[in-house]
């Protein structure tokens, strides 16, 4: 598919910032999406608040730019209403994990067919720059100017308890894995759930010594381990307690999807 | 096929320069039409992709730019040789 | 599906789902709460296979949202909650204004504030209905005062969020609600479905002139719409900081409504002429009936529509009477609203007659603060 045959050329070129990590996620769903010739006229994509939440407003296809936190809810009514369908979501950290906690879990739980893309960046940054719930602890924020006393989520492992069909995290460093993973989670039926720690490096490098893009991606590079699916949760590392993350394919079951329990048509 | 940037479209983040594992790119010293520091394509030949056809070996700039600013073009019949 | 018309003994969230089932409704997401649960416990029967999806949701915020992502697939969509559910589902009702999004709410209103009185009547929430959420936006909203109304009002509420592209809602309370009485569904009953973009209408007669109202489009369909709760234009650019594509906006999204008052605006009209009137709705109303029934020197404006304020019935009234008794069950919300229009038309003796706690004011209630009105 054309570059602007995805994208709403009205709309270029998009607001993002120099070096932001949204760009790289859109060109990696955007070689996922084309590989996989999906119809982009059945496609319908839902975002919340955020910058990340942004992407679906620059593709040319039904776009739901929803309340804070709730993108899980909408996009549930959504393809429950009209199941044939394909529901992305674009979210982000604090979006999805903060105020969008509960419907985070219960859509993993549920286990409607859609894919969610949580674009990961560590900070609230749309607003400025305040700290999220993925904000590593003693990292600087306009909130935490004394150093983040809180701890951070692991939005991946949250997502492999809740019971999604499939999980994965990756960085926007490692783009052919996360390329090839966003291909998994579209063909996939269920909750798929993909996790892309991304740089922002405007509203949270900057304020953490890593102010170039080149800076926080050498950190994802340094700081990330792989995570063997087969291996248990706890024998990995946790996200940023010791500063690292772990990335791969965290789970990949057959739960059966929220449609097929309740005998709703055909799903995308 | 080798790396074009688009310099309408570069917001001279410098990823490029840095993820390159060939070192195809170098920061630019002009500012482009973006307004920016373009950055600028040193040297195609040491690309994976130099005289390569059909599937690609490597695409982390095309897939990493978040500006979509690289994309592949035909080397010229002099480009080819070198 | 739904019953085949006749006559039925139910009890009034059963009609209020016989009503939505009747309108078309094929998804509902509900959250249990007292004294709504009967209408999410009756469309989980209905709604399965082929008829639609019935859903229960983490909290009421997801069921808001979820029908209103269910409105954008094509489905007459609702959701039914009490007090403490409706004010959680502000912020999206908000979203559905300004998206113009047709959803129906049912709110069986409970005694508040807070946790409050969670099985005896009130309507206490009848203004947050209008301002509950942030910003300029009008809404549609009904009062059943039966269990007849509280189907023939839920279709109602169908059919003018459709038409208007608006949330439109059913104000009830525990009383109606849970209450058991007649209920007659009709042979034909009319039904409008929302204009969609792309379709050629049926009846154009169901459509809202100048052009305020615009043809809705459905997902899925190739339209490449795209929605949001931002500022836009009618193009859907997203212009947050362009104070004429704001203006533009908002004051349509309040003028579709507005001037279309007599179009939705619904009453009930008994001893017109009387020089004392009681103007109430709902549950405050039924001692109301029973007065002015039994006597012609009292008459009684019942307010079948609540929003957008109706205020041509009100006027009328005013003009032509001495002094009007408002009755509601809580502090004083519509008063002000009903007193304004009425001192503004002639009728400068307003009182009110208020009552919380759960009871609806009894005819004996009514009788006593009429004599000292001089009414009786």
């Amino acid at each position: 598919m054309e570059l602007f045959e995805f994208y709403r050329k009205d709309r270029w070129p998009h607001v993002f910032c120099p070096g932001c990590g949204n760009g790289t996620v859109m060109n990696c769903f955007y070689r996922a999406f084309s590989e996989l010739a999906l119809p982009l006229d059945k496609t319908a994509f839902v975002g919340g608040i955020g910058c990340s939440s942004r992407i679906p407003l620059y593709i040319n296809s039904d776009a739901l730019h929803t309340t804070h936190g709730r993108a899980i809810a909408f996009a549930t009514g959504l393809k429950l209403a009209k199941p044939e369908l394909k529901i992305v979501v674009f979210t982000g950290d604090g979006d999805l994990g903060a105020i969008g906690g509960n419907h985070f879990i219960n859509g993993c739980r549920r286990n409607v067919d859609m894919t969610v893309i949580c674009i990961n960046n560590n900070i609230y940054g749309m607003t400025g720059g305040q700290a999220s719930i993925t904000t590593p602890h003693d990292f600087q924020s306009t909130t935490t100017p004394y150093g983040n006393k809180e701890y951070p989520f692991d939005l991946a492992e949250i997502a492999v308890a809740a019971g999604a069909n499939y999980v994965a995290r990756w960085t926007t460093r490692n783009v052919h894995e996360l390329a090839k993973s966003m291909k998994t989670a579209l063909q996939k039926k269920g909750f798929t759930f993909v996790e892309v720690v991304s740089q922002c490096p405007t509203n949270f490098g900057r304020r953490n010594k890593m102010a170039d893009p080149s800076q926080m991606l050498e950190w994802f590079k340094e700081s990330s381990i792989r995570r063997d699916k087969d291996k248990p949760a706890l024998d990995q590392v946790d996200l940023n307690i010791e500063g690292k993350v772990t990335i791969g394919e965290f789970v990949d079951r057959n739960r059966e999807c929220y449609e097929e329990l309740i005998g709703v048509g055909k799903h995308g | 096929m080798k790396p074009v940037i688009d310099p309408r479209l570069c917001k001279g983040c410098n990823i490029c320069v840095y993820i390159c594992p060939k070192k195809c790119y170098s920061k630019g010293t002009e500012i482009l039409e973006a307004g920016y520091f373009t950055a600028v394509v040193s040297s195609h030949e040491k690309c994976y992709n130099h005289n390569r056809q059909g599937k690609l070996v490597c695409e982390l700039c095309v897939l990493s730019c978040p500006d979509q600013a690289i994309s592949w073009h035909e080397e010229t019949e002099e480009e080819k040789k070198k | 599906m739904k019953i085949a018309p006749g006559e039925y003994f139910l009890q009034g969230n059963e009609a209020c789902v016989q009503g939505a089932l009747s309108a078309g409704v094929r998804f509902f997401a509900g959250y249990p709460i007292t004294p709504s649960t009967e209408i999410a416990e009756g469309l989980s029967h209905k709604l399965k296979g082929a008829d639609g999806v019935f859903l229960q949701m983490e909290d009421e915020i997801a069921c808001i949202s979820a029908v209103i992502g269910a409105s954008w697939g094509g489905v007459k969509a609702m959701t039914a909650t009490s007090g403490p559910g409706f004010s959680l589902m502000q912020e999206a009702i908000g979203y559905a204004a300004m998206s113009e999004t047709p959803v129906v709410i049912v709110n069986v209103m409970r005694g508040g504030p807070s946790t409050g009185q969670p099985t005896r009547a009130s309507q206490g929430d009848v203004m947050q209905t209008k301002y509950g959420s942030h910003g300029d936006y009008q809404v549609i909203a009904f009062a059943p005062a039966s269990v007849q109304e509280m189907f023939d009002l839920t279709v109602d509420s169908f059919n003018y969020s459709e038409k208007y592209r608006v949330p439109a809602f059913l104000l009830s309370d525990a009383e109606i609600g849970h209450m058991r009485g007649l209920l007659k569904i009709p042979e034909h009953i009319r039904i409008i479905d929302r204009k969609e973009k792309g379709m050629k209408r049926p009846d154009e007669a169901y459509d809202v002139p100048d052009n305020l109202v615009h043809p809705f489009p459905v997902f899925g369909k190739g339209h490449k719409t795209m929605i949001t709760g931002m500022t836009h234009t009618d193009t859907s650019k997203i212009e947050p900081e362009d104070a004429r594509v704001h203006q533009e906006l908002v004051e349509r999204l309040s003028e579709k409504i507005l001037r279309n008052r007599k179009d939705i605006n619904k009453w009930e009209l008994m001893c017109p002429g009387s020089k004392t009137m009681i103007v109430s709705y709902g549950s405050a109303s039924l001692g109301a009936k029973e007065v002015a029934a039994s006597d012609d020197r009292v008459g009684l404006l019942r307010l079948k529509s609540l929003w957008p304020f109706p205020e041509e019935p009100v006027a009328e009234v005013a003009r032509n009477c001495s002094q009007i008794l408002v009755s509601e069950m809580n502090l004083g919300m519509m008063y002000w609203e009903i007193k304004r229009v009425a001192v503004e038309n002639g009728c400068k003796k307003v009182e009110l007659l208020s009552k919380i706690g759960g009871d609806p004011p009894t005819p004996s209630e009514f009788r006593h603060r009429l004599r000292e009105m001089g009414a009786l």
